[in-house]
């Protein structure tokens, strides 16, 4: 306590709210769960255009499952964690209702989103994408950046960190994009999934305190 | 400048207190939020939580009603538009003087 009253005073109430509701978030691991079966989920898409015959069926599925599947777990896993923890965790967890997300910014996600899609669909359209080590390690370094801005906890940065040098390290071995895409989202699915079961499993492990 | 640091003097003592501010921070970033949720956010004990709960209801700047989800009994927290308004001024103030 004597720790976090010192960090107050230094802190704009803004800042101190979004640290502490950033950590109780993140608490009991259902976040890393939900991102890691996500990661995994394109792994095994990515990795259907890697094993399979260019205009086979699971070849033509893979794209189709990246552009709508992936999104709606996306979205899909925010509703379930809500409806876990209010009906399972709750005694552990506590009660919360977030503020609606601030629309400016979620609209301001989407475009970004939206253009970077676009881009990237014109590039394969016109056949000029960029460079297989280019794409790699931009998809590294950016995932291990947005890792550390989501959890700022330390497995967060850790996390982060071997997502940006698994991104370098595969460009340095020269794999191919699909490959290397695969192995990139699969190995931080895994991570991600065995890091938020553990910190499941400890948080469950912890008394459940009695309600006020 | 001297203006601005004599404002400190101004300061609500309330909410300046570190853990009723970091209770008041995060009721003020959430629409509302139970016992269980406070306690495991701030690390306060559930004693210390409940003493500043209720000074913080005594002044008007928290809403504190006990409810049921179901079989589990749950005293949601809320800030008061007097508590917002507290914690802005408060806000104003810290962000002048410094």
């Amino acid at each position: 306590m004597n720790h976090t009253s010192s960090r107050l005073l230094e802190e704009t109430p803004n800042a101190i709210a979004c640290r502490l509701i950033q950590k109780a978030h993140n608490q009991d691991g259902l976040p890393e769960i939900a991102i890691g079966l996500i990661l995994l989920t394109a792994a095994a898409l990515q990795w259907l255009q890697v094993a399979f015959p260019v205009g086979s069926p699971e070849y033509k599925v893979a794209p189709l499952g990246l552009g709508i599947l992936v999104p709606a777990l996306i979205l899909g896993s925010q509703w379930a964690i809500k409806t876990v923890r209010g009906k399972f965790l709750i005694e552990r967890f506590g009660y919360v209702e977030y503020k609606p997300v601030n629309r400016k910014r979620f609209w301001a996600a989407f475009g970004v989103a939206f253009l970077v899609a676009f881009a990237m669909a014109f590039a394969i359209a016109a056949k000029s994408l960029p460079p297989a080590s280019w794409l790699l390690a931009t998809a590294g370094i950016s995932g291990g950046i947005l890792a550390v801005m989501a959890g700022r906890l330390p497995r967060f940065v850790i996390g982060g960190v071997l997502m940006a040098a698994t991104g370098i390290f595969l460009v340095l071995i020269r794999v191919p994009l699909g490959t290397g895409f695969t192995i990139l989202f699969g190995s931080m699915g895994l991570l991600s999934l065995v890091s938020g079961c553990v910190v499941f499993l400890l948080f469950m492990r912890k008394p459940a305190a009695a309600g006020e | 400048m001297s203006a601005k640091i004599q404002r400190l003097a101004e300061i609500d003592r309330i909410i300046h207190e570190p853990a009723r501010l970091m209770i008041v921070a995060l009721l003020a970033a959430v629409v509302e939020a139970d016992f269980q949720y406070l306690r495991q956010t701030t690390g306060l004990t559930q004693g210390n939580l409940s003493a500043h709960l209720s000074k913080l209801e005594e002044a008007g700047y928290v809403a504190i009603e006990k409810t049921f989800r179901g079989k589990y009994p749950l005293t949601v927290c809320r800030l008061t538009e007097r508590g917002k308004a507290v914690l802005e001024g408060y806000r104003k103030i810290i962000r002048a003087a410094l």
